[in-house]
């Protein structure tokens, strides 16, 4: 067995488990960190697929940034009290299995395809690698690239008019 | 390209300046200074041809006579915006300098979006114009309307954004050779894919909102009433003129050869437009709201351009550009200086603020369109573009139809100036001598597009 086939079985079953604990979890709080587990997990998936920067931006901003949203909602809502009822609605349940139908529905398509497509290879490819897309970044993209700038500074300007107390 | 570099690092000297300067009229002075310099620098890049900078732009940005002939509209507009209205931005709040950067940075937006030739670009300098304007509708912070017209206005906002991306992502899916460069989209003239037409449909709905163009235009009067007047000014002016021409070189360039197969989504577009706008614009009280429904009266004219989408049309565009900002700055910079902006508080003018009256009549005769004003001609090019593509006759038409009802808001004010008896003094109105020269000035100006277009439009054919 390869060191790649080990590390993608125990990555899954990483990712698997925690997602199960995600759904398991009573409160919310544990909810949230079980599932920043998942993301790191799925960040190394993407290493596997020789996706440097994506697995980068994964852990930055799924892990970081929207986690940390998450977070902050639960707490500031105070919603981790594990004596709270979900709410039973009938047609939330039906709707659940409908998308959820979809979703299977999906995966099976691609697994009955699997032979026709070409299936994702471990360790090959280049289109992840940070060198390349610094490349294109920097080349043929150098401009928005630049200019993009120039939006952050207004925005993080407009926080601060904002955000900041005025005394009189 | 002169435009977009000289502007970016105005906003950002400006930025700086703001943080060691403690003048607190040094602000409009360099404000002045700073837009003064990249007039010159565009009017450099329009006469010769030169540029300051060799960029590795990848033709994301083409530069024409036509458009560089806008940006020097745009500019020009922002010029007599600070010179009539400076003090103005001062007094939104505490920070001065930010307020110039700001809208230094918006100007680097807008001429993004004018001589943009990658969806890219486009979808940069529409945010690069938007996002700083959330930021100045609601700098008033301490009241409630402006705050809710922010918050409106940059939920919105996001969501048409959103909506904008997705149509450049289905555009990007769906042409034959996968660009993102609007000359070289390749789409063919026969049927089209699904794909292209919901990503046009898209970008359409999207980019009516910017400019709103109804049925996307909800947001409009209660941003344009909530906002600072001064904010106001410029939003009903370079915004909206630069989003037209976006608008118009978007889909000039990408799906120009379609043309026929939008040209009647477009004559709806500009019926609902005229009839919510100017239907609307008779009920309301506030001359404010009225300027703002008015606004989106006018934007049903300027979509005669993507309907006729001929020379004449990109001609008309550019006067109409200058002749509605002109006009609308006018207005919204005496509404600016007024405590009441009720018709009641345009109460005999005439006899307290002769000047400032004279001015303001000149403005709102050219929004009407009456002759010898600069409205006029613009609303004329308009038409006789649409008549010279000899299809919609009909359309030609309602539009007059709607100049006529327009008229009816506009002559309030007018009656309300020279036929009310004043109450009191009008101290309500304070304006100093300077200003009443300025508004004088924009009068001058307006009267003389009125009398001789090419002396603007004679800029885009050197």
């Amino acid at each position: 067995m390869q060191i790649t086939t080990l590390l993608f079985l125990l990555l899954s079953i990483m990712a698997v488990g925690a997602a199960l604990m995600v759904l398991f979890s009573k409160n919310p709080v544990h909810s949230i960190l079980w599932l920043i587990v998942v993301f790191f997990a799925i960040s190394g998936h993407y290493l596997l697929l020789n996706a440097q920067f994506l697995a980068v931006v994964n852990i930055i901003v799924y892990a970081g940034a929207i986690m940390v949203l998450f977070l902050f909602v639960v707490m500031m809502m105070n919603l981790n009290q594990e004596d709270i009822e979900p709410v039973k609605n009938y047609r939330l349940q039906i709707l659940g299995v409908l998308s959820g139908g979809v979703m299977l529905l999906i995966i099976v398509l691609a697994v009955m395809r699997l032979q026709e497509t070409q299936p994702v290879q471990l360790k090959v490819g280049d289109a992840g690698l940070i060198t390349n897309l610094g490349k294109t970044l920097f080349n043929n993209y150098v401009l928005p690239f630049e200019i993009s700038s120039v939006l952050f500074l207004s925005a993080i300007m407009g926080a601060v008019i904002i955000g900041r107390r005025e005394e009189d | 390209m002169n435009a977009i570099v000289f502007t970016a690092l105005w906003g950002v000297i400006m930025m700086i300046a703001g943080a060691f300067v403690r003048s607190t009229t040094a602000p409009r002075y360099m404000g002045m200074l700073g837009i003064i310099l990249v007039f010159v620098v565009n009017a450099m890049e329009l006469t010769s041809g030169f540029s300051l900078f060799t960029l590795p732009t990848m033709d994301m940005v083409r530069s024409s006579t036509f458009n560089l002939t806008f940006l020097a509209v745009v500019f020009g507009i922002t010029f007599l915006i600070f010179l009539l209205n400076g003090r103005d931005i001062e007094k939104i709040g505490k920070h001065k300098f930010e307020y110039f950067a700001i809208l230094f940075f918006i100007l680097c937006g807008v001429s993004l979006v004018s001589t943009f030739n990658n969806l890219l670009l486009l979808f940069l300098g529409i945010e690069i114009m938007t996002i700083p304007l959330y930021i100045l509708t609601g700098s008033d912070k301490r009241n409630l309307v402006a705050n809710e017209a922010a918050l409106k206005y940059f939920l919105l906002g996001s969501f048409s954004t959103g909506l904008m991306l997705m149509g450049i992502a289905f555009l990007y899916g769906s042409n034959p050779v996968a660009s993102f460069y609007i000359n070289n989209m390749q789409f063919g003239v026969g049927a089209l894919p699904v794909l292209t037409v919901i990503g046009m449909l898209l970008l359409l709905s999207s980019m009516s909102f910017k400019v709103s163009v109804a049925p996307f235009h909800f947001w409009t009067p209660d941003v344009y009433d909530g906002a600072p007047t001064v904010v106001t000014s410029f939003m009903s002016s370079v915004i909206k003129i630069a989003g037209f021409f976006a608008f118009l070189r978007l889909f000039e360039n990408a799906f120009g050869v379609m043309h026929a197969q939008w040209q009647m989504l477009i004559a709806l577009l500009i019926v609902a437009t005229l009839l919510v706008g100017n239907i609307t614009a008779i009920f309301q009280q506030s001359v404010k709201r009225m300027m703002a429904y008015s606004s989106i009266a006018q934007a049903g004219f300027m979509l005669f351009a993507l309907f006729a989408m001929n020379d004449m049309a990109r001609e008309g565009l550019v006067l109409y550009s200058a002749a509605y900002s002109l006009a609308s700055i006018g207005v919204f910079g005496v509404l600016a200086r007024m405590d009441d902006i009720t018709y009641g508080g345009f109460n005999g003018m005439g006899k307290t603020h002769p000047l400032l009256a004279l001015g303001t009549t000149v403005c709102l005769l050219s929004l009407t369109g009456i002759p010898l004003t600069a409205g006029f001609l613009a609303k004329f090019y308009m038409l006789a573009s649409a008549v010279q593509t000899g299809v919609y006759f009909w359309l030609v038409v309602v539009a007059v139809l709607f100049a006529a009802v327009s008229a009816y808001y506009y002559f309030r004010v007018i009656r309300a100036i020279y036929f009310k008896s004043p109450e009191g003094n009008n101290e309500g109105i304070k304006v100093s001598r300077s200003f009443e020269w300025i508004l004088l000035l924009i009068a001058c100006l307006i009267i003389a597009l009125g009398i001789n277009p090419e002396w603007l439009l004679g800029w885009m054919f050197i």
